[in-house]
């Protein structure tokens, strides 16, 4: 009994595993079970072990190619560097959390965080001085190690400069002479010919030779010191704490939502009992306004929220979101119209040539043409109904959604709709004929034909045909999020490059990792539906 | 004041309270989304969000940063933007319909100076073989364009014309560019109304290429030099791809640069917002140009800590700091000190000058952007129409009733015309009031 | 006049050109209650057949009718179980024959859909599959399923195209009994389509032989007068049933050399054509005498 429950789960999981598309940790899950272990471990082997040792050694080659490919924007950024690339973010992210605590912290608490805050500052401060006068000490040392090198090329240098121009003076001198004699018809005119070729060469021999000098000397002063690098980061993140808390301190004092309420509440107060004393009409009719403005901007402040600046996070959200919104107008335009032209070949014959021409129109193209035909709608953005009832809305209030994101939306969406339609309409044409015979000996209506043996029949080629629109429409939109600079990952990639700061190239590969990912599940989860509507048993049998 | 006492109490460092708080406006609208471009030069309008100084004003900003300045225009003009940071040409030539056309107004002036003209290696090495002079680590300033000329008739005689970048048809950096070249004697090519690139008898052909690309493209070899704002340049400098000449500082000393526009119809129906954000930008500019006893900028670092956040400039702290904070590398061995390299409050510079509109309006004719000839009196019209002082003053009489700025920081009296100036590159001068004679006065240009 | 019947039924495919003609001049009528089987070989146009007396497909020529009047449409009645079980795979055995329950009898409530389809199910022996996917179960039971929906819609007509043709032999026979037990016990016409001699004699009271197609027409019918129940078991011994099948058989190997024979005739003809005689002519044989 105990055995069967244990087989029960152990299924279950294998089931789940099997579904999601990740048999290959099926070895572990019965090795745990301890089914044939000898087994299971070869398959460990063959399965995980030999793939992670092949990843591993992937990112080994990465990290190792990576500083042997110097670029003009700095070397390729190794995994460390990556990595350290994605801490920063987040403690951005991080640190626009605490301001907005800090904001909105009243009473006691707010002062307490004050107190701390004010020390932690201090305490930066000290370091901060530390630290930058470590980078002055590293600079000199720099420069002085610089000097010692250079000097003596230098000096060469110039030496051979000045040699070279006396050189050049010397061979000019001598080609003027040579020209006085040819034209004096002392010499031949090819003797002036071979000297101005002799200069020439000459010319190029000692520029080439300054050059080196000066090529060697570049060289020099673009190498690197470590230990300036090393302090330079040190002071650059002691001085950015030391600048986040100030920040803080400004959140925690003056900028404060309770703090300005406070303000405002005692001015209005202030404004009342004035106007109680007040001695003359006219003075009271100018408090009163005066009161009522007050009252205004109390009100106002109320309703004030911390403005956050964009995060990575924020930016990941968005573009979710925004590939779903394309996504479903995608599937909602391409499975009627797909059904209908499964269903009737004129109409089919109507859509071709409609489907085999915007097909293949580059998504670029069609960002521009909703980014006019869709801005049309929105005449006044910020006053528009849809809108602000979209960004009324619980959960998606926060992603601020404008017409940028409709219109990439729109890309995404005309992008995507192709390989649902087609498959869409490929599944309902390729419907067995057998189960058209079903439908006819029943008698069943259109719609029920439609619902009951139709659209069941087509369900796993849509689908499959939705998860290529999926996919498609997700590399799409970073496209289109970079183009039309719509909040999103694409922004945040084009943003990053356009930064061009030392991190911009580990922020690209970042985003580069995060859209493979955030791809590869959206991926699974179309397999996981596709496998759920498929009826062959493909799915669901362990 | 309660808070001023716990504020005494509990922390030591120095943060300004102000008790003077002043009562606000009658705001028409209180969330403001204002676009930015990836430069410097934006620093005000970040700094008055970071610092609070619009909170102050009861405006919840939004910052947003645009891909190039054309869909920065366009958003201001369809309402997704309630103002930008704009080229200073670019109010001026929407109004008179170079381009998209669209009454865009500005009360604020962002900056002065703050662009430089780069060229790659390659041609800083002709250049140099050019004028022996030049071929030092520290050659002197100004550097003219005469040693680049001879490097456009060489490519001409090859058939060749030198690619240069710029960032924008009707931007400062287009001008500055133009003038350079044409004080050499060297033709940058006139804008006709079937040519809108401008490359018309060009011996130099200048084309757009938004400023963050420009040291990519610099580097991919496109473009052999450009003219562009900070970082952009420094970029250069600090990436090894190209070497600084000259700075619009030595092209003409303290000219203007970046203005906040906004959309005409938006200034009409929301002029107290409009006033409101102009005390912000104000004090803003103020706070950017604060010095000590010493003139050293004292608030400099902690906005290039504010700017090289990703979500504003976004480059590297170190890149940032040095034209900020008033140094500017032409090489990486030629430190300047250039305490003027940017501009924010000093010299009056952030009134709304119409004198600036007309020196923009001279150039877009000198270049043909602007194709029929225009009587005197057009100029001054169409800088009144653009340039909107009176919002300025109205905010700056705020700020002084608030103690926020000081009698001498405004030119409260002026008729918005700046005295006649002759500090180009090639000492000609400019009368603002009298644009036709100062257009005759160029060698090459349109003349009237 | 017979309960269904086929008067002078002709069908063909393709363009007038290049026309085949499937079947031709077919007349069969069918008893009530009475058990056809048709015999054939494959390709034969055995199924077209079965489709035409289904309503699935409308003959170029003549009529089929049930009750005397014409077929024009598939339906209800007429109870087709499709040689490929043709179960919808998406749905249980239980939604299966629901779907068609619930079409033929709209009147039924859930708990008289739940019921009829459970009897059927019981019918065929399927109790404990009730809820599982055709996919699940073997061929034997797909075709159990199969028929229980047939039967379900309770059809004036079975019509059986060769039904058991894709099972193993044992399976067969269990399902053969099973098809005749139900029958027996809730009789109603049945036309079975097989290529099985052993099948068409033990299971019908009338074996129909199908010629070779194309043209396809049928042969004179084999009554079959063997008394039921008939044993399995001893109908190796039983010499009618030995003697029936024998001259069955006879007929179609017959009818199958027949066809082979024709089929020569369908070969290409050669036109007759002799060559030109291009050899020069020889001295010798232009000696002039």
């Amino acid at each position: 009994m105990a055995e069967s429950t244990k087989d029960k789960i152990k299924y279950r999981i294998l089931k789940t595993l099997d579904v999601s598309g990740f048999t290959a940790f099926d070895p572990v899950i019965r090795l745990i079970f301890g089914e044939e272990p000898q087994k299971q471990f070869a398959a460990i082997v063959k399965y995980l072990v030999i793939p992670a040792f092949f990843v591993l050694s992937c990112i080994w080659f990465w990290s190792w190619i990576g500083p042997r490919h110097k670029t003009k924007s700095g070397e390729v950024p190794t995994p460390d560097i990556v990595w350290e690339s994605v801490q920063i973010n987040d403690t951005i992210a991080e640190r626009e959390k605490v301001k907005r605590s800090d904001f909105q912290l009243k009473g006691a608490e707010r002062e307490a965080a004050l107190e701390q805050v004010a020390r932690e500052y201090e305490i930066l401060s000290e370091e901060v001085k530390a630290a930058k006068a470590l980078v002055a000490e590293k600079e000199a040392e720099k420069k002085a190690r610089e000097e010692k090198l250079i000097a003596p090329l230098e000096a060469k240098y110039e030496s051979l400069k000045s040699e070279y121009r006396d050189a050049a003076k010397a061979r000019d001198a001598e080609i003027a002479r040579i020209s006085e004699e040819v034209s004096e018809g002392k010499l031949e005119a090819s003797a002036l010919i071979a000297a101005i070729r002799n200069d020439g060469i000459a010319t190029d021999r000692e520029r080439s030779e300054l050059n080196s000098y000066k090529s060697r000397i570049d060289e020099i002063r673009s190498q690197k010191y470590k230990p300036l690098d090393q302090a330079r980061k040190q002071y650059d993140s002691v001085a950015d704490k030391q600048f986040f808390m100030k920040t803080r301190l400004e959140f925690l004092d003056d900028r404060n939502l309770y703090v300005k309420l406070d303000e405002a509440q005692s001015e209005l107060n202030e404004y009342m009992a004035e106007l109680s004393t007040a001695g003359s009409a006219k003075d009271a009719l100018k408090i009163a306004k005066r009161a009522v403005r007050a009252e205004e901007s109390v009100a106002r402040l109320e309703g004030q929220e911390y403005a956050s600046a964009v995060t990575i996070y924020h930016q990941t959200k968005r573009s979710i979101f925004t590939v779903f919104v394309g996504f479903f107008m995608a599937a909602f335009v391409a499975i009627p119209v797909g059904i209908m032209c499964g269903l009737n070949k004129i109409f089919m014959a109507c859509m071709t040539p409609i489907i085999s021409v915007f097909k293949p129109v580059s998504p670029v193209v069609w960002l521009l043409i909703f980014q006019i035909v869709v801005g049309a709608f929105f005449p006044d953005p910020e006053n528009h109904a849809l809108l602000n009832f979209l960004n009324n809305l619980p959960l998606i209030s926060s992603l601020e959604i404008n017409p940028a994101l409709i219109f990439s939306a729109c890309t995404v969406a005309m992008c995507a709709v192709w390989p649902a339609l087609v498959n869409t309409a490929l599944g309902v044409a390729s419907i067995d004929q057998d189960h058209v015979n079903v439908a006819r000996v029943l008698r069943l209506g259109f719609w029920s034909r439609l619902f009951k043996i139709v659209i069941p029949s087509a369900l796993p080629l849509v689908f499959a045909g939705l998860r290529i629109s999926l996919g498609v429409g997700w590399m799409v939109l970073i496209a289109a999020e970079a183009l039309s600079s719509s909040d999103g990952l694409g922004k945040f990639v084009w943003d990053e490059y356009q930064n061009g700061s030392s991190l911009t190239f580990a922020n690209i590969i970042m985003v580069c990792f995060v859209v493979g990912i955030i791809g590869f599940f959206l991926d699974r989860m179309m397999i996981i539906l596709q496998r759920f509507v498929s009826f062959d048993g493909g799915g669901t049998s362990v | 004041m309660i808070n001023l006492k716990k504020w005494i109490t509990t922390a030591s460092v120095s943060l300004a309270l102000s008790s003077l708080h002043g009562e606000q406006l009658d705001l028409e609208k209180d969330e403001l989304k204002f676009g930015f471009i990836k430069l410097t030069d934006c620093a005000p309008i970040v700094i008055a969000k970071e610092k609070g100084f619009f909170e102050d004003e009861g405006l919840q900003v939004e910052v947003i940063a645009q891909p190039n300045w054309k869909q920065l225009l366009d958003n201001v003009i369809n309402g997704e933007l309630d103002g930008a940071h704009m080229l200073s040409g670019q109010p001026i030539a929407a109004t008179i319909g170079f381009g998209t056309k669209a009454h865009i107004v500005t009360a604020y002036t962002l900056d002065l100076n703050g662009n430089g003209i780069t060229v790659s290696n390659a041609i800083w090495e002709q250049m140099q073989e050019n004028d022996p002079a030049l071929d030092t680590d520290t050659p002197a300033h100004p550097i003219k364009a005469d040693a680049l000329a001879p490097i456009v008739e060489e490519m001409l005689e090859e058939g060749e014309k030198l690619q240069m970048g710029m960032v924008f048809p009707v931007s400062t950096h287009n001008y500055e560019l133009r003038y350079w070249l044409a004080a050499a004697g060297i033709h940058p090519g006139f804008y006709t109304s079937e040519d809108k690139k401008g490359f018309t008898n060009a011996q130099v052909e200048l084309s757009v290429t938004p400023p963050p690309q420009m040291p990519a493209t610099l580097e991919s070899g496109n473009i052999s030099g450009y003219c562009v704002g900070e970082p952009w340049n420094q970029q250069a400098v600090a990436k090894g791809i190209g070497v600084p000449v000259t700075t619009n500082y030595d092209i003409w000393k303290n000219n203007p640069e970046k203005v906040f526009g906004v959309n005409a119809k938006w200034a009409k129906e929301n002029p107290n917002t409009h006033i409101a954000v102009v005390k912000a930008l104000i004090r803003a500019g103020k706070w950017l140009d604060e010095t000590d006893e010493d003139g050293i900028l004292v608030n400099r670092e902690e906005a290039v800590r504010i700017l090289s956040q990703p979500n504003y400039v976004g480059a590297d702290f170190d890149v940032i700091k040095n034209s900020m904070t008033g140094y500017f590398y032409f090489q990486k061995t030629d430190k300047r000190e250039m305490p003027d390299f940017n501009v924010f409050f000093k010299y009056h510079s952030t009134y709304p000058w119409y004198s600036d509109g007309v020196w923009f309006l001279t150039q877009m004719r000198r270049w043909g952007q602007i194709t029929e000839p225009k009587p005197a009196e057009w100029y001054d019209e169409v800088a009144k129409e653009v340039y909107l002082p009176e919002v300025y003053l109205e905010a700056a009489k705020h700020l002084l009733e608030e103690g926020y700025i000081s009698e001498e920081d405004i030119p409260w009296d002026t008729d918005g015309y700046k005295p006649a100036t002759d500090e180009f590159i090639d000492g000609v001068l400019y009368d603002p009031k009298d644009p036709i004679g100062y257009l005759n006065s160029h060698k090459i240009g349109n003349k009237d | 006049m017979a309960y269904l019947e086929l008067n002078n039924v002709s069908i063909g495919f393709g363009p007038p050109s290049n026309r085949t003609e499937v079947l031709k001049d077919i007349n069969l009528s069918v008893e009530e209650n009475e058990f056809v089987a048709v015999i054939g070989f494959s390709g034969s146009g055995k199924s077209t057949l079965m489709s035409l007396l289904a309503g699935l497909q409308k003959p170029d020529k003549g009529q089929v009718r049930l009750h005397g009047s014409v077929v024009e449409n598939p339906g209800p009645r007429l109870g087709i179980m499709f040689q490929n079980y043709s179960l919808l795979p998406w749905l249980t055995v239980f939604g299966n024959i629901e779907l068609a329950v619930r079409q033929v009898f709209p009147k039924f409530n859930k708990a008289q859909v739940k019921e009829h389809v459970e009897r059927y199910v019981e019918m065929v022996s399927l109790t404990p599959a009730l809820e599982k996917n055709p996919h699940e179960l073997s061929g034997g039971m797909r075709q159990r399923v199969s028929l229980a929906r047939t039967l379900a819609m309770q059809p004036e007509v079975l019509l059986l195209d060769e039904p058991l043709s894709a099972l193993d032999a044992l399976t067969r026979a269990v399902l053969q009994d099973e098809i005749i037990r139900i029958w027996e016990e809730d009789k109603r016409t049945v036309v079975m389509i097989t290529n099985d001699v052993d099948e068409a004699t033990l299971m019908a009271d009338r074996i129909v032989p199908l010629t070779i197609g194309p043209e396809a027409t049928l042969a004179e019918p084999f009554p079959v007068t063997m008394e039921r129940p008939r044993d399995r078991a001893n109908l190796n011994k039983n010499p009618e049933f030995m003697k029936l099948k024998n001259s069955v058989t006879r007929f179609m190997v017959g009818m199958n050399k027949e066809s082979k024979d024709l089929k020569v005739d369908t070969s290409v003809k050669m036109p007759n054509i002799i060559p030109h005689d291009f050899t020069p002519p020889s001295r010798t044989s232009v000696k002039v005498k």
